[in-house]
């Protein structure tokens, strides 16, 4: 808790942060104010307001994005905004809310010109109450239940399912939805609660579950698990009764912080892609003690305590690893010295060296080893988690390297890394698609690509002798989750960088003249996945491309072109005579601002326009084609189908 | 109405929540003077005083705290010595 000092004096630095447009130091003074505040209602109210002065700036400079938000509820959540507002700035969205009426909320879902749909939101938030749902369960389950029970249920989520469903057909709206606080006491006791079937606690973890199941069944819809949060936090004070009867207030006002939190939480796991790398240190970190001085025998790890603190936090990166998180060493050691702690104590160590994707063990700088890293890699430093138990190397990191996440690793407390990094929200994941999983193995192989690379006379040689194969799959085929995962975020090769929602992707795939390509690739070292995606629609004569990106770890062999031919092909099969494509700079796609032109392309509109608005470019199909390059194989074009014999129904 | 009169710890709660400077809230402050001050930034208030004393209004007295002199009246009644 702050000393109300050490609040007013962050208080100050928020004002004049406001004041002077710096969204760094807001951000960061905002976060230590308002989790270590003694007065969180007056202050979240206060960085509400200053939030409210920076907008645009925050828009601007610190890659937050404004967020249409419309909140259909049941229950009064006013008081709660300012709070939201808030802890959604922490995790990069600046809500602009607009709020349904308490009674209006099936209006709101359904209506076709209802305040929601006149508000075109492109996040909406769903909280109703357990009484608006299923208001028969309590007296259902009163008796000891039964079938009656289970009906209520099933009719309950079939009344959200309609709601959910009647949205998503008019909106491409990120969903959110509520779950149900489970009641923390009924009239059959404690002892009838835990052990009549049909009580009602029991009834009410089902129906979370079923609400669960539903939101699954939809595109771009998450659900808010708000019993976890109640439990976690005490379900007896979760609800303040004397205000939820007077004033509708669902959440006791002790509890909004942690309320607003993980609702910010959920909500920005639907925008935003988990962080790629952890980078750990290993002294003090991996293992307890310094390698150099105590030898492998010295180092703590393994079974006993403190040992057994590093070993969870080895169990733990263990797992980020087996989802497609890729583990980097970063340590200043002697790397012989750390081969053989490996090796001398794979026993106690969860972890063997080749979990680590990569390792930079040497005595350099890391901030060095980090930006290193990121180029081998690929990958954004903003997609770089680094843990560190010495404050001065993590201070250095996150002067030199402010894109990077960085957790200190407490030094005489280790067992609390673990809560520690499940405080952050960087590797939450709304899915874990099989790309994800199949990627560590993918960058070992980028590693052994780079080595042949260096043994190649030419490029073409080069890119030939990788053997590369490109798929091209309907986005119906290729997972669909994997399809918008990547259109959220690939920045690099990303021709418009639009966030299209999986409802608008199917809207391609399904449309007349629309096309929604996904390109798969492998070569003799390994399956990429699915790493590339376009869109586009013909339209009269004329082809639009909507989206053409590529991840950046096939970046440079061609597929780009293939892509492009690709679209280009499918495009004059349906008619078109002409393509026209855009690039819309951001700060981080200049590497495809030629695309267009280095492939024929012809700007079109005025030359003069500023550098930072969107260029729009031609193709005249009449005049020629856009070819693939000679090294790669392709897979599922429209020739390829027709010539395996495919049937064509017209 | 000099400034003595609202304590500090109040003052602040009022300025923040009602999104005004610390030298507008007098003790005559009210509903009235202040657009901001509808019934859910009064809900949000009476929250944050609450909060901040450690007290419990009775509901069916929270709608009649529409001054700040009402609510100090009401903290004092609850044995709070601003």
């Amino acid at each position: 808790m702050l000393s109300e000092a050490e609040r007013q004096e962050l208080r100050g630095r928020i004002k004049a942060a406001a004041a002077e447009q710096q969204p760094a130091v807001l951000l960061a003074e905002m976060k230590q104010l308002i989790r270590g505040s003694a007065k969180a209602a007056p202050d979240a109210m206060f960085c509400a307001s200053a939030l409210e002065k920076i907008s645009d700036t925050l828009v601007a400079q610190k890659n937050v994005r404004r967020v249409k938000t419309f909140i259909v509820r049941s229950v009064t959540l006013e008081p709660l905004l300012p709070f939201l507002r808030v802890e959604a700035a922490l995790t990069g969205l600046l809500l602009d809310v607009e709020m349904g009426g308490y009674g209006s909320y099936v209006d709101d879902m359904l209506n076709a010109q209802g305040a929601l749909t006149r508000f075109a939101p492109e996040l909406v938030l769903v909280v109703l109450e357990l009484e608006d749902v299923a208001g028969a369960l309590p007296e259902l389950c009163a008796n000891g239940g039964g079938e009656a029970v289970e009906q209520e249920i099933e009719a309950a989520a079939e009344r959200m399912g309609q709601m959910l469903r009647g949205l998503r057909a008019r909106s491409s709206a990120r969903m959110v939805v509520q779950g149900f606080v489970v009641p923390d006491s009924s009239s059959l006791g404690d002892v009838g609660d835990a052990n009549v079937r049909d009580s009602l606690p029991r009834a009410v973890e089902r129906l979370n579950e079923r609400v669960a199941a539903l939101c699954r069944s939809i595109a771009d819809c998450v659900f808010f698990d708000v019993d976890r949060l109640a439990a976690r936090y005490g379900r007896r004070q979760w609800r303040d009764v004397r205000m939820f009867l007077s004033s509708r207030l669902s959440i006791a006002a002790d509890a909004f912080s942690v309320y607003a939190r993980g609702m910010a939480r959920s909500s920005s796991a639907l925008f935003r892609a988990p962080r790629k790398v952890l980078c750990t240190d290993l002294d003090n970190t991996l293992w307890g003690g310094v390698l150099g001085e105590e030898g492998p025998e010295g180092i703590a790890t393994g079974g006993a305590f403190p040992g057994n603190c590093y070993l969870e936090y080895q169990r733990y990166l263990k797992q980020l690893a087996s989802r497609g998180i890729l583990l980097a060493a970063v340590s200043k050691n002697n790397e012989s010295d750390v081969i053989e702690a490996f090796e001398m104590r794979a026993a106690d160590l969860a972890l063997s060296l080749s979990d680590f994707v990569a390792k930079k063990i040497s005595w350099r700088d890391k901030a060095e080893s980090l930006r290193e890293l990121a180029a081998e890699l690929s990958l954004g430093l903003d997609s770089f988690v680094f843990v560190d138990d010495n404050p001065v190397e993590c201070e250095a990191i996150r002067r030199a390297l402010p894109e990077v996440a960085v957790i200190g690793a407490p030094l005489d407390e280790p067992w609390r890394l673990l809560e520690m990094l499940a405080e952050e929200p960087f590797f939450d994941a709304v899915v874990v698609t099989e790309d994800d999983v199949n990627r560590t193995q993918e960058y070992r192989a980028q590693a052994q690509r780079a080595e042949l690379a260096t043994s190649a006379a030419t490029r073409e040689e080069f890119l030939a002798s990788l053997g590369i194969v490109c798929t091209f799959l309907p986005v119906a085929e290729a997972p669909l989750a994997r399809a918008v995962q990547l259109l959220a975020k690939t920045n690099q090769f990303n021709l418009t960088t639009r966030r299209q929602s999986a409802a608008e992707v199917e809207r391609f795939a399904s449309a007349d003249g629309g096309q929604a390509i996904a390109v798969r690739v492998r070569d003799r070292f390994g399956d990429a996945g699915v790493v590339g995606l376009a869109l586009a629609e013909t339209k009269g004569d004329t082809c639009f491309i909507d989206s053409l990106l590529l991840s950046c770890r096939v970046i440079g062999r061609g597929i780009e072109s293939a892509l492009l031919a690709e679209i280009m092909q499918r495009a004059r099969r349906m008619g078109s005579r002409r393509v026209v494509g855009e690039y819309a700079p951001t700060r981080k796609n200049g590497l495809c601002a030629n695309f267009f032109a280095e492939h024929g392309f012809v700007r079109s509109g005025a030359e003069n326009s500023s550098k930072d608005e969107p260029v729009c470019y031609e193709f005249d199909l009449r005049a020629g084609a856009v070819e693939s390059p000679a090294w790669l194989t392709l897979e599922g074009t429209e020739e390829y189908e027709f010539a395996e014999g495919t049937h064509v129904t017209s | 109405m000099s400034l003595q009169k609202v304590p500090t710890s109040l003052r602040d709660i009022l300025a923040d929540t009602l999104e005004i400077s610390p030298e507008e809230v007098t003790p005559e402050l009210n509903t009235e003077a202040v657009e901001a001050w509808d019934s859910f930034r009064h809900l949000q208030l009476m929250l944050a005083v609450e909060g901040e004393y450690g007290v419990q209004f009775d509901p069916r007295q929270i709608p009649e705290l529409t001054s700040v002199r009402k609510i100090q009246d009401a903290l004092e009644s609850k044995g709070v010595s601003l």
